[in-house]
């Protein structure tokens, strides 16, 4: 049976009439955030802060590139152009220029879209592949550019890592995930989501009934840029030190991918699980030999690719045989 | 800057472009015949170099005569990825399968490369031949011997894949395959074969490649995805459909690196090429010699 | 006449759109049979299935009781079952010379390519003439006729023309509608497509109508030409006047 793609955004008395199964989810959400609040203060180790910290960092980033990516189908390999500059103009307003850590994390995510928007109108325009090496192109550059004409390594001054404390940066770090996995729902429910979805469906059909193509692109790419820059602005808050053309590697757009994939591309969900399975099943494999952690995700990656491409939700949905279409949490 | 510095600039960006150009070809040929983006191309460009290494250091054989192993080792492994990975690809149509070959080719980018990682640790390696350092001099332009060798090498072994792909019978076919496959395989072409056998020969040819690279640079397992995206931009320029004039196109990118570079400086040198390639995707993207 | 081509219950679909409903038909040898219907009727559908590009959903396509419809299409092609697609689709960069060559490319015929292409290029003076000609600069019954050289070079017991005349010149479709006849007389069965039914009938022995993806009729040649309702449809007539 044909699912009908385009799927009308529930209304809250729709959701208030379900039955309570589905009020299951809402429920498992708020324990989840709750959890993840309460639990690393309970045991209040470093190591635990640390592999939240990553988890909700992985979350942000995974969750933007979806948005880009999953519904609105522009796969870009230039993620983490967004992700550096963030660090970038956030580090250096905070560190170099005295900037209020606020101001500086949030001019960091503006910095981002701005980006994202001189670049966006241009490379708009390639298809698919293009697209995809396009994107990874103006990535390289920027960290080539960065990476020769800032070479020395950017380090907190002394009274910052004497006072420094991780858990503020988990919480502003958790925060960042949960907005930029609320955007990606309210997205999903707002007028424009019917547009940005089609988008990936059929680009040509999108247009043909009136969509307006590069404003969806944009809107897409502006939420996207934003939070992968705002994410960047976590990062330079948290790291102590790093190479400047560090947050700009490629190795950042494709665990971003990695997760997406694994995840379920396209779901609302599927970033979050597949930050939390990455970064548990990589902390245990790291103890084995670094590299062969990354051929096994290498391995699962592919497998995924080529016969889960709906990745973790959809390994659930086959397992379970639970109609998701109509839930808005599970639906792509 | 003297003539005689600005030629021998030149020269050495005519060389460097030969290996572009062999890499690109490789590139070229899969992309244009399976229509897929192989993005592990480079690691298979790195594979090649370490096979040249290990069979210099285990025999002491000269490394372009190692090409003799180099090749069919590489035309091998193709095969082996054609048949495990790619082979459940290419039944996939238009942008779905090029989306899904980058994916995939970006998982195996991974695993070959840290298997290398794991396998030969992450030291650079080079080979120290007896010519090494050693040159022609013609009118006061040094011609080192590995790099004139792998130029050499290289216009060689363009000629024999142009001989090969415009007037063998089973060049033909694929060049069919590559215009129409559908077409192709009405006129009775095994297009699962054809497939197969480009995918090897375009690991082939990066296995010269890696060669090259290893002779000229050194190698180690981190260069796969920088190679990945030179052969890229050099099938960029060139035009996606063509698959011999990938060639020349990474000698003229060898050129302009070399040439921008002595007038910028060697910092900006790969970005150059970078922001060509940017350029020409944004504003030319059927590349520089298409003849539309 | 023994039956060559056999078509049973052939259901097909793209995606999830129903393209042929439960299509039954034979091609017996020695026939010329053809397919005639409106646009979007299935039929180049039903021609890229039995030349393998596209697999059923259900039914079977057998030639002399042998299953086609589960191998690919280069195993078809061996068979004798050729396929002259709609819009010819010729290796536009090649010269005339190589398009024929590849079309012998199995390796049935490829032994007997240089008698055949002599065969061929008797029929066709003009491809001769052109051998070393470009193929996409050719004109479009030039085009249309080195496509069908093409599906000759592979020696086919079966030849399948999807729609010959689209797009040519009426003197050229004549051309190439006796040339069908002859190959025909020379013993190749055909299996036509065509939007022209009016030539179609002319030449056929017997004729399928498919609409929508059904088979809603069939006969002899001169039977439907005489057919009110297919003149109607298909030939241009307008409704009888009263008496």
């Amino acid at each position: 049976m044909a699912e009908n793609p385009i799927r009308r955004p529930m209304s809250l008395s729709q959701l208030a009439t379900r039955s309570f199964r589905r009020w299951l989810t809402p429920l498992g959400v708020i324990l989840l955030i709750l959890f993840a609040v309460i639990y690393p203060q309970q045991v209040d180790k470093q190591n635990v802060w640390n592999l939240f910290f990553l988890i909700c960092l992985h979350i942000t980033m995974s969750q933007s590139w979806n948005i880009l990516a999953g519904f609105a189908g522009q796969s870009s390999l230039g993620h983490a152009a967004f992700f550096g500059i963030g660090a970038f103009v956030t580090r250096t307003l905070w560190l170099n220029n005295d900037t209020p850590f606020a101001l500086a994390f949030i001019l960091g995510g503006l910095a981002a879209v701005v980006f994202g928007m001189l670049i966006g109108a241009p490379t708009f325009r390639l298809r698919g592949a293009y697209f995809a090496i396009g994107t990874l192109g103006v990535a390289e550059v920027l960290r080539i550019t960065v990476s020769q004409n800032i070479p020395f390594i950017s380090t907190m001054p002394g009274p910052l890592i004497a006072s420094y404390d991780l858990p503020p940066r988990y919480y502003l770090a958790l925060g960042l995930a949960l907005a930029a996995t609320g955007t990606a729902y309210l997205l999903l429910r707002s007028p424009w989501s019917l547009g940005i979805l089609a988008l990936r469906e059929d680009e040509e059909a999108a247009q043909a009934t009136g969509v307006h193509v590069l404003r969806h692109k944009l809107l897409a790419l502006a939420l996207s840029s934003f939070f992968a820059g705002l994410a960047g602005g976590v990062f330079a808050f948290q790291q102590i030190s790093y190479y400047p053309s560090a947050p700009f590697s490629p190795l950042w757009t494709f665990d971003a991918l990695l997760i997406t994939f694994i995840g379920g591309l396209g779901t609302l969900i599927g970033p979050v699980i597949g930050a939390i399975f990455f970064i548990l099943v990589r902390q245990q494999l790291a103890v084995a030999l670094v590299e062969i952690h990354q051929v096994i995700f290498g391995i699962l990656f592919i497998v995924i690719v080529l016969i889960f491409p709906g990745g973790l939700v959809e390994v659930w949905r086959r397992l379970s045989r639970i109609r998701w279409i109509k839930n808005p949490f599970w639906r792509k | 800057m003297s003539i005689e510095s600005f030629v021998q600039t030149l020269v050495f960006g005519v060389f460097v472009g030969g290996i572009y150009g062999i890499a690109a070809m490789g590139l070229a040929l899969v992309f244009g015949v399976l229509k897929i983006m192989n993005i592990a191309h480079g690691e298979l460009l790195m594979l090649g170099g370490y096979v040249s290494f290990w069979v210099f250091t285990t025999w002491g054989m000269d490394p372009f005569v190692s090409l003799l192993v180099t090749i069919p080792m590489l035309f091998l492994i193709g095969l082996l990825l054609d048949r495990l990975v790619y082979r459940h690809i290419v039944t996939l149509l238009g942008e779905e399968k090029i989306k899904n070959s980058m994916l995939v080719s970006f998982g195996l980018t991974l695993v070959i490369q840290n298997l290398a990682q794991w396998g030969f640790t992450a030291d650079e390696r080079a080979i120290q031949v007896a010519y090494t350092g050693t040159g022609l001099n013609l009118f006061g332009i040094i011609l080192p011997y590995t790099r004139l060798g792998s130029f050499a090498v290289a216009i060689a072994v363009t000629l024999l894949l142009h001989v090969f792909l415009r007037r063998t019978y089973y060049g033909k076919a694929i060049l069919a395959t590559a215009e129409d496959w559908e077409a192709a395989e009405l006129t009775g072409i095994n297009i699962h074969r054809i497939y197969m056998m480009t995918f090897a020969l375009g690991a082939s040819l990066a296995a010269i490649a890696g060669t090259f690279v290893t002779i000229t640079y050194g190698i180690s397992p981190s260069i796969g995805i920088i190679w990945t995206l030179k052969a890229l931009v050099v099938v960029v320029l060139a035009g996606t459909g063509s698959i011999l004039g990938a060639f020349p196109a990474g000698i003229l990118l060898g050129v302009v690196e070399a040439v921008s570079g002595a007038f910028i400086g060697s910092t900006y040198r790969e970005v150059i090429g970078l922001v060509i390639f940017v350029l020409v995707l944004i504003l030319r993207p059927q590349g520089l010699f298409a003849r539309k | 006449m023994t039956k060559f081509l056999d078509i049973q219950s052939i259901n097909a679909a793209y995606g999830d759109i129903r393209t042929l409903w439960d299509v039954s038909l034979q091609v017996n040898e020695g026939e010329i049979v053809a397919l005639i219907g409106p646009n979007g009727a299935g039929k180049t559908t039903l021609m890229r299935l039995i030349a393998g590009l596209h697999k059923p959903t259900s039914g079977s396509v057998q030639l002399a009781d042998a299953p086609l419809h589960t191998l690919p299409a280069y195993e078809i092609v061996k068979r004798g079952v050729i396929l002259v697609p709609e819009g010819r689709r010729l290796f536009g960069g090649m010269t005339v010379l190589e398009n024929l060559e590849l079309g012998a490319y199995s390796s049935r015929a490829r032994e007997a390519r240089f008698k055949t292409i002599q065969r061929v290029f008797e029929l066709f003076p003009i491809l001769a003439e052109r051998q070393k000609q470009h193929a996409n600069t050719m004109s479009g019954g030039q085009q249309q006729m080195l496509a069908i050289g093409r599906a000759m070079m592979g020696l086919p017991k079966l030849l399948m023309l999807d729609e010959p005349s689209l797009g040519l010149a009426p003197l050229i479709v004549e051309n190439i509608f006796e040339i069908i006849k002859l190959m025909n007389e020379q013993g190749v069965t055909i299996f036509l497509v065509e939007q022209n039914a009016r030539k179609a009938l002319e030449l056929a022995d017997r004729a399928y109508i498919l609409e929508q993806g059904r088979v809603v009729g069939t006969g002899a040649g001169k039977e439907l030409l005489h057919n009110d309702e297919v003149r109607q449809a298909y030939l241009g007539f307008a409704p009888a006047a009263r008496k």
